[in-house]
């Protein structure tokens, strides 16, 4: 038995076969990586090359590559900006996504997401005291409104499931009623550092885009704190993945198996919360992203999160670099908060999605 | 010779209510047992305390010679896989996706596969005579499909000893003689077994002993012909037979709960 096991081993391909597609899987995720990468480039170009003054392919790309060197105003545009902007949109669509993977994983359910459980609304109201309050405090380099944010985010997730898990599991009328129960209360509390404000300055105005979630022209150096955050986020979420796929078997089997799960709850809230907070430091509370791309990149290339993560975060900056482009061009000269046509596009999304589970899971 | 499986005097409660009390047996490797006894005494738990998932508030729970106190859970894995009951997978996880997962307490810290983990997941779809299943995905899949996925998910951890809770529950009797087969399979390629058993008339011809866990009683274990006899199962599952002068021997399957 044991050798004729092991001739079948052998003669198979060193990837296995999918024999609906006709080639391996790890082929297959191969291609959709690089498909996946080189839209994300192709989609970074477009977008900077549009909004209020036109700038074309060639001329951005040349300018991107130093070749011929967009002179002026151009340059400005593109690289004070155009760049940071459609990065920060990127890095952002990426983070949620992910975010929302992960949380979806750890709770065994396909309507987890950073704004529907409340983390983004934890890391906005943070990020809210943080530059209210504490504006001078930094901890190991990272500014108040990160710091806060990651707080308010962790401290949401740890409330939210606490609150949604009954005997280790999560039904979707649990989760959804705690996230909305807990992002009602932060959104509130939120508005309420609003109303202390009496001045309605500056900091009022970024925390009322917070809330509606919009990606602004971000400094390079805010650009950076986040891109560590994030990229520390994504290295972290390395190790979990396969994690996350044995998760999906039920703490119990997970524990059977050998597998710290509180541990390992404990990444995943802390790496999610991570980089949930330093999306919404960047672009405030945007919607429904973190449920619609992990949706989408699990109808590609199935279940399995290893494969999944690096899809679903290049999916996730395509889809935000989409969104925001269209947010400032479609009304233009005028701009709508991404998180208004995230909102728009997610909402009746989640209410499908809410739909099938209801049948799939007696709601 | 030391035992796979040894309970030495233990006990568990859940929070107030105590679930054993003073339990204590062995399992021989290459045995193949049945779990029996009335519901809510605690056949599950048991299991649970083996596969190492709950801790015995007193006595000792021993794998291979060795204290459960002392192994560390990936240990613990690689020696004992227990096939739960209920097992629900929220995502479109093909079969060859959930059997991979009994890997787990092989992997490193970036769940990389080597050729020994492929060979044993394969082993495991083989043995489990569902290789056909494969690419299927596991919430398509037929009670019975089901649960030899859940086998092989079991095997492919390669332990030496498969505990199975209650794995013929709500099958058909086609399907029960089937995972029967199976088990009986498992058992002659040496797969030591500690199954879980609801239905006493599917024991007699696949299980080389029988361990009964009775109300107030100390855990009796023996060849199926020495426990499964009306007596004992009368006091066991409290159910007085039929006062029928032929009732005798194994005429046990015709007990019957009287009013």
């Amino acid at each position: 038995m044991e050798t004729e096991i092991e001739e079948k081993i052998e003669s198979r391909s060193p990837a296995h076969t999918d024999r609906r597609i006709g080639f391996s899987e790890r082929a297959f995720f191969m291609l959709v990586l690089l498909v996946l990468l080189a839209a994300l480039a192709v989609v970074l170009v477009l977008s900077m090359g549009m909004g209020a003054s036109k700038i074309g392919f060639r001329e951005v790309l040349g300018a991107l590559l130093n070749a011929h060197g967009a002179g002026g105003t151009n340059s400005v545009i593109l690289f004070e900006i155009r760049l940071p902007r459609v990065l920060a949109s990127a890095l952002v669509g990426a983070a949620l996504s992910v975010a929302g993977l992960l949380f979806q994983g750890l709770f065994r359910n396909p309507m987890a997401d950073p704004y529907v459980i409340g983390s983004s609304g934890g890391a906005a109201l943070g990020a809210g005291i943080g530059l209210f309050l504490l504006p001078r405090f930094t901890f190991l380099g990272f500014g108040a409104t990160a710091t806060m944010a990651f707080a308010g985010s962790v401290a949401t997730m740890a409330l939210v499931y606490w609150l949604a898990r009954i005997g280790g599991r999560v039904p979707v009328v649990t989760l959804l009623l705690a996230g909305f129960a807990v992002s009602t209360m932060l959104s509130y509390s939120t508005y309420f550092l609003v109303v202390l404000d009496d001045n309605f300055g500056l900091r009022t105005r970024v925390l009322a885009s917070w809330l509606t979630g919009v990606i602004a022209v971000p400094r390079w150096s805010q650009l950076e704190v986040t891109a560590v955050m994030i990229g520390c986020g994504l290295i972290f979420c390395l190790p979990l993945a396969r994690r996350l796929n044995t998760l999906s078997l039920g703490d119990d089997y997970a524990r059977q198996v050998g597998m710290q799960v509180e541990k390992t709850h404990l990444a995943i809230i802390l790496t999610g919360s991570l980089i949930t907070a330093a999306a919404v430091s960047l672009g405030g509370v945007i919607s429904f992203v973190g449920l619609v791309v992990p949706h989408m990149a699990r109808l590609v290339m199935g279940p399995n999160h290893v494969r999944l993560l690096p899809v679903t975060a290049i999916a996730g900056a395509i889809f935000l670099v989409l969104a925001d482009t269209l947010a400032r061009t479609v009304l233009a000269p005028s701009e709508i908060p991404v998180g208004l046509l995230t909102a728009f596009i997610g909402g009746p999304f989640f209410l499908y999605l809410l739909r099938r589970t209801r049948r799939e899971y007696a709601l | 010779m030391t035992s796979l499986l040894e309970f030495t005097g233990v006990s568990f409660s859940y929070e107030e209510r105590s679930v054993l009390e003073g339990v204590s047996f062995c399992v021989e490797a290459g045995e193949c047992g049945a779990l029996i006894g009335p519901n809510g005494i605690g056949k599950t738990t048991l299991l649970r305390l083996a596969a190492g998932i709950l801790a015995s508030s007193k006595g000792t729970v021993s794998l291979a010679g060795r204290s459960m106190n002392t192994l560390r859970r990936g240990e613990a894995a690689r020696v004992v896989a227990l096939v739960p009951q209920r097992f629900e997978v929220p995502f479109d996880f093909t079969v060859e996706q959930i059997v991979e997962q009994g890997r787990t307490p092989y992997l490193g810290l970036f769940g990389g596969f080597k050729h020994r983990d492929h060979l044993a997941v394969e082993r495991a779809l083989h043995l489990a005579d569902i290789v056909s299943l494969r690419r299927r995905i596991f919430n398509e899949l037929s009670g019975g499909e089901r649960q030899r996925v859940k086998i092989a998910l079991g095997l492919a951890q390669e332990p030496r000893l498969l505990l199975l809770d209650e794995p013929t529950q709500s099958l058909d009797l086609g399907r029960q003689l089937e995972l029967l087969g199976l088990i009986r399979a498992l058992s002659d390629e040496g797969v030591t077994i500690l199954a879980a058993m609801h239905d006493l008339q599917l024991i007699e011809g696949t299980f080389s002993s029988v361990l009964l866990l009775e109300p107030d009683q100390e855990l009796r274990k023996g060849p199926p012909q020495d426990i499964l006899q009306p007596e004992i199962l009368e006091r066991a599952f409290d159910c007085p037979p039929r006062s029928h002068p032929k009732l005798s021997g194994t005429n046990w399957l015709q007990l019957e709960k009287t009013p």
